[in-house]
Order: C-alpha cells, then sequence, then structure tokens
C-alpha cells in the first residue's frame, strides 16, 4: 500500500479517475464521500488544521500515476466538508481552509477530560499547547483558535474560565470540573 | 425363421414381427428396471460416500466441484432444497446461502465504483478477504453456482462473459453488442479513449460517444481528463483486477 510519509493511503488514490471531477451524481457523491474522508484523516494523523488552496498540498496529488486534483475539485470537497461542519472558510476568496479534524464540541470534550484524568485545574493557554502535560497527545498543536473557540464553549457551560495575565503569554483558564 | 410363400407367409411375417415386438419392450423393461435398480444404489452410495467425506467437502473446492458433478450425473442436486437429506449431510445448503449473502454484499457495496458490474476474480478476492480465507479456498464454481442459486430472486443477477473475462452482474442494465465490445477493448488497461473506440470498431465518432456516455450515465465508466496528453480516458472499474484500485468496502 502506498504511503504518504507515515500515512497509508487507501486505494482509490491510485485510480487516476477520481482525481478528476466526476459528471454522473452518484458516481460523483461517491468521489467526493472518499476525499472528504481522506481530508479528515490525513489532517488527524499529520496534525494539519488548515489548508491552503494556493500552496501544495501532498494529499492533492498523486505523482505516481501523475494525476493532481484541480482547483475546482479541491474547491468541491473541502465545500463539501465545510457543509458538514468538518472544515470552515477562513476568507471570503476561499482559499484557506480551517480542517475541524475534530469539531468544536469534541474538542471541548477531549480538554475536560484531559483535564479530569489528569487532576488539572489551572492552565495556561501555551501549557495546553505545547506543555509537558499535553505532550504525546491530541492536543499538543492544538491551533489557538480552534482551541480558544473550544475553551470559550465550556466557559458558556460554566466548566471553565479563562483569565488573562500580566502579559499575552500569561493567558489563562481555570476549570471547574 | 423359414419364410413361408404367399397371404400365410405374410400373416406369419407380421406375427413375427408382433412377438419380436413384444420381447423388444419386455427387454426395454428389464433394461429401465435394472437401471432404476442400480440407480437407487448409486444413489446411497453416493449419500454414503458424502457422510464419510463431508469435511473434504467442504474444505476442498476441487472435491467439492467433482462432487456436485457426480450427483449431476445421477439426477441429485444438493442445493435444491435447504431440509433434506442433502442438507442435513452436508449443511451444503447453508454454505452457498452463506456465500450468496456474502455477494450481494459485496456487490451492493461496490455499486457506486463499479456500476454494478464487477469483475469474478475481484468478486472472489474480495469474498475471501470477507471470510478471512484464501481466494483459492473459493473456487469461481462455487461463486457461480452461489450466484446461480441468487437468479431465483429474480434481483438481476448474472454472470456475463466480456471479452477474456466473466463479470458478474447485479443491476438490471443489459448491455447491448457496443457496450460489451468497449468493454472488451477496454480489457488491455483499464481504460479507452474515443479515438481508441472509433479505430478498433471502424465506428463514427457519433457513435463511439453515445455508447461512451451511455456508459458513463449507467455508472460503469469514470472519466479521467487528467493525462498529460490531454485526451479523455473512459476508465472502467469492473475491467480492473489488481486488488490495488478496488475501493474495497465490503469489510
Amino acid at each position: 500500500m502506498q504511503r504518504l510519509g507515515d500515512f497509508r493511503l487507501p486505494p482509490f488514490f491510485n485510480y487516476p479517475p477520481y482525481f478528476t471531477l466526476q459528471p454522473v451524481r452518484e458516481t460523483r457523491e461517491k468521489q467526493v464521500q472518499l476525499w472528504k474522508d481522506l481530508i479528515l484523516e490525513y489532517c488527524r494523523s499529520q496534525k494539519i488544521h488548515t489548508i491552503s488552496l494556493e500552496e501544495d498540498f501532498p494529499l492533492f496529488s498523486n505523482p505516481k500515476i501523475e494525476r493532481s486534483l484541480s482547483h475546482e475539485a479541491k474547491e468541491v470537497f473541502l465545500a463539501a466538508l465545510v457543509s458538514e461542519g468538518r472544515a470552515e472558510w477562513m476568507d471570503k476568496g476561499h482559499k484557506r481552509c480551517l480542517i475541524l479534524w475534530l469539531r468544536i464540541q469534541d474538542w471541548a470534550n477531549l480538554i475536560i477530560n484531559f483535564v479530569k484524568d489528569n487532576g488539572l485545574e489551572v492552565m495556561t493557554i501555551e501549557e495546553i499547547r505545547s506543555g509537558i502535560d499535553t505532550r504525546g497527545t491530541e492536543l499538543e498543536g492544538i491551533e489557538r483558535s480552534v482551541l480558544m473557540r473550544a475553551l470559550r464553549q465550556l466557559e458558556q457551560k460554566g466548566k471553565a474560565a479563562i483569565f488573562k495575565g500580566t502579559s499575552a503569554d500569561d493567558e489563562g483558564v481555570k476549570f471547574s470540573v | 425363421m423359414r419364410r413361408r410363400p404367399g397371404i400365410a407367409g405374410l400373416q406369419t411375417a407380421a406375427a413375427t414381427r408382433d412377438q419380436f415386438r413384444l420381447v423388444g419392450e419386455n427387454v426395454a423393461k428389464v433394461r429401465t428396471d435394472v437401471m432404476k435398480e442400480q440407480l437407487a444404489t448409486f444413489r446411497s452410495q453416493l449419500e454414503e460416500f458424502a457422510r464419510k467425506h463431508k469435511s473434504d467437502i467442504r474444505k476442498n473446492p476441487i472435491f467439492r466441484q467433482q462432487f456436485h458433478e457426480m450427483c449431476a450425473k445421477v439426477g441429485v442436486d444438493p442445493l435444491a432444497s435447504n431440509k433434506g437429506v442433502w442438507a442435513e449431510l452436508l449443511g451444503i445448503g447453508d454454505f452457498y446461502y452463506e456465500l450468496g449473502v456474502q455477494i450481494v454484499d459485496i456487490c451492493i457495496a461496490t455499486r457506486s465504483h463499479n456500476g454494478g458490474l464487477i469483475d469474478l476474480l475481484d468478486l472472489r478476492k474480495l469474498l475471501a478477504l470477507k471470510r478471512k480465507a484464501t481466494v483459492e479456498s473459493l473456487s469461481e464454481d462455487d461463486c457461480l453456482r452461489a450466484i446461480s442459486k441468487l437468479k431465483v430472486l429474480g434481483s438481476g443477477f448474472e454472470v456475463i462473459s466480456v471479452g477474456r473475462r466473466k463479470l458478474v452482474r447485479s443491476v438490471p442494465t443489459e448491455l447491448n453488442k457496443d457496450h460489451s465490445g468497449i468493454l472488451g477493448l477496454a480489457q488491455a488497461e483499464g481504460y479507452v479513449t474515443v479515438e481508441q473506440v472509433e479505430k478498433e470498431f471502424s465506428w463514427s465518432t457519433g457513435r463511439a460517444v453515445d455508447a461512451l456516455e451511455t456508459l458513463l450515465k449507467e455508472g460503469l465508466a469514470m472519466i479521467d481528463d487528467g493525462h498529460r496528453d490531454g485526451k479523455r480516458r473512459y476508465w472502467f472499474p469492473c475491467v480492473t483486477i489488481s486488488s490495488d484500485t478496488i475501493v474495497g468496502e465490503a469489510k
């Protein structure tokens, strides 16, 4: 099986027609489904949070079969993720896309469970993103904006309180589980 | 018998013919009786055989096929009924029933990829995966028997020959000669171009495009515009054997 780094690529990736937008509805639906799943899985495994349509993204071309997705195709697949709530356009021009391989809700749950399991009460934002405690977990390297949104959700539920320290680096959160 | 001249002679001849006919009928009757008896003996011996070799029949596809052929010769169909001596003896009804259900599963799961046509060898590979067995343990003969039972369901399951291969069709779509021709041509590289089709069959562009577009609409073909020569290719998932490119979702 072909790999991209340590990521195992699915069989359809080697079949040339899947790199061309299919005109027949049922075939197109199948194609979109396959690409949506692949994008989410790949981003999750590589911890990629954003895709830029103006840069090369290794998943969008397969040199082995000499095929690449057209700009239109990329937009179609990402737009499908957006309408499912698994991605968000970061700009009006649809050039950058935030990939929510976990939904904000899922991130919030993940954080609360992590905090419970490790008996933590107060953490700074940076500690969550790159501290020792989160190393090796899915929280490591989490996109800042995604993290803040998840924390705000928790805040609304009364499970956390975001506070500012003396400088921007000290921004932190107190959990009440 | 010495011929006697005149009318008396004719009457004797007729009577002699009648006699022979009666004897002939008797002989035929005796032969039939003997045959019936032999057949009954053979059948019970076959049952005995099946009992003794039940395990081999279940495990070995070549043995299984030869067993089926033996049964056919004496007019026994072990699959005809799920009940009765044979099914109880061998549980063979269950084997083919189970296989049939798995075949239906796989055909449905791959339909959106191949349009309802799947190469028989591909089907066997996916079956082997599903059953966690080797491809060799599931013969082509086994699949064909299971599929022939499926036909009874009237679900449109059929095995057709296209070019050098056997394809299993699980949708009612009929393939006309133009379509079969294109599929046969596609077996070489997995795809065709309009040009290739025109050349191969000496068709007009219109005829070639018509046929290809119909196959595309039926979900049997997918387009590929990504080759650097700029020519559109029509790919046919049902003629691709390599397990590398199967969208094997039948888990």
